[in-house]
């Protein structure tokens, strides 16, 4: 049995992985559309490598669809469940890095400042990106959680196995650390007049 | 303007800055996607149906059959089985002559450790 698209769009996700442990195709697809794209992202800002990041969120999907006949409906978040699987799958893939090749860390460009607004804004994503990237990994979780991906502390603490307060020291560590960072490179980032 | 706060306000222009440049996944990552979740369907779906069944329960005796090693080893132990009963009833007369045919008469004791060969030699003295 499939169910059309449309009717699909509002039902929450852990309904939806119910439907497509039944068999349901259009459950499968709204699936697809709606959480690849969230473990894609988690997956880039955590490595910071686009092609590494395409992988982990296959795989972080693949184990969802696998566990889908067996989860149980209101004990947990779908998305908080793969924001798991991918953070674990990133470290297992940054921990392979730093022992294969301290050189794979993608070095984002360096580019002349610019007045144009589409380069300030690139210049500051690569900016945050490299500097994250130097985060210590539960830090850099920790921040990405909650000022990217913009989840609440709570459900940081769930993904992350922490209590709240350990979230909180985590994100605020993680902040001074990027703004230590990047002092040396207000001007480049358009924060050049001090105001 | 503190310092704090400023430092607060160009973070937060960072993260917006990276929250507007979440990556696009691409059609091919779509598609893999989309095929490992159909194969996982289609998988589940056969699953029942290809559920290796599980072996009819074999009956007793040839479970007992298998624990003796088989047909092979039945084979044996039936010829063994034979030949004594062969030899019980009609031994030949070179088994007689063996010293073990005094045994029921001259060492009793070690009669007693063979009780077998103790309820032959009685049949054939009755016999």
């Amino acid at each position: 049995m499939t169910m059309p698209l449309d009717a699909l769009e509002d039902v929450p996700d852990d309904a939806l992985l119910r439907l497509f442990a039944n068999g349901d195709g259009a459950a499968a697809r709204v699936l697809t559309l709606r959480l690849t794209p969230i473990v894609l992202a988690h997956a880039y800002r955590l490595l910071g490598d686009r092609d590494e990041a395409e992988d982990v969120a296959q795989e972080a999907m693949m184990r969802l669809w696998r566990i889908a006949p067996d989860w149980r409906q209101g004990e947990a978040k779908v998305t908080t469940w793969l924001y798991r699987v991918v953070a674990n799958l990133c470290t297992d893939r940054l921990r392979r890095r730093r022992g294969v090749d301290l050189d794979s860390v993608p070095e984002p460009a360096d580019d002349t400042p610019s007045a144009h607004d589409g380069l300030v804004a690139r210049a500051r994503v690569d900016a945050l990106q490299q500097a994250l990237s130097a985060l210590p990994e539960r830090q850099r979780q920790a921040v990405i959680l909650r000022h990217i991906e913009g989840l609440s502390n709570p459900e940081i603490a769930q993904v992350m196995e922490i209590g709240v307060e350990a979230v909180e020291s985590l994100t605020a560590r993680g902040k001074r650390a990027l703004t230590a960072a990047l002092a040396d490179r207000r001007m480049e980032l358009g924060f050049g007049d001090d105001g | 303007m503190t310092d704090e706060r400023r430092n607060e306000q160009e973070l937060e222009a960072l993260f917006a800055a990276a929250r507007r440049d979440a990556p696009t996944p691409s059609a091919d990552l779509m598609a893999r996607v989309l095929a490992d979740a159909e194969a996982a369907q289609a998988q589940a779906q056969a699953a029942p149906a290809a559920r290796p069944t599980r072996p009819a329960a074999r009956p007793r005796w040839r479970q007992v059959v298998d624990l003796l090693g088989g047909w092979p080893a039945m084979a044996g132990l039936a010829t063994a089985g034979v030949a004594g009963l062969w030899l019980g009833v009609a031994p030949p007369a070179a088994l007689l002559d063996l010293p073990l045919a005094g045994f029921g008469t001259a060492d009793p004791a070690l009669v007693g450790m063979l009780p077998g060969v103790e309820l032959d030699l009685l049949a054939l003295e009755e016999g």
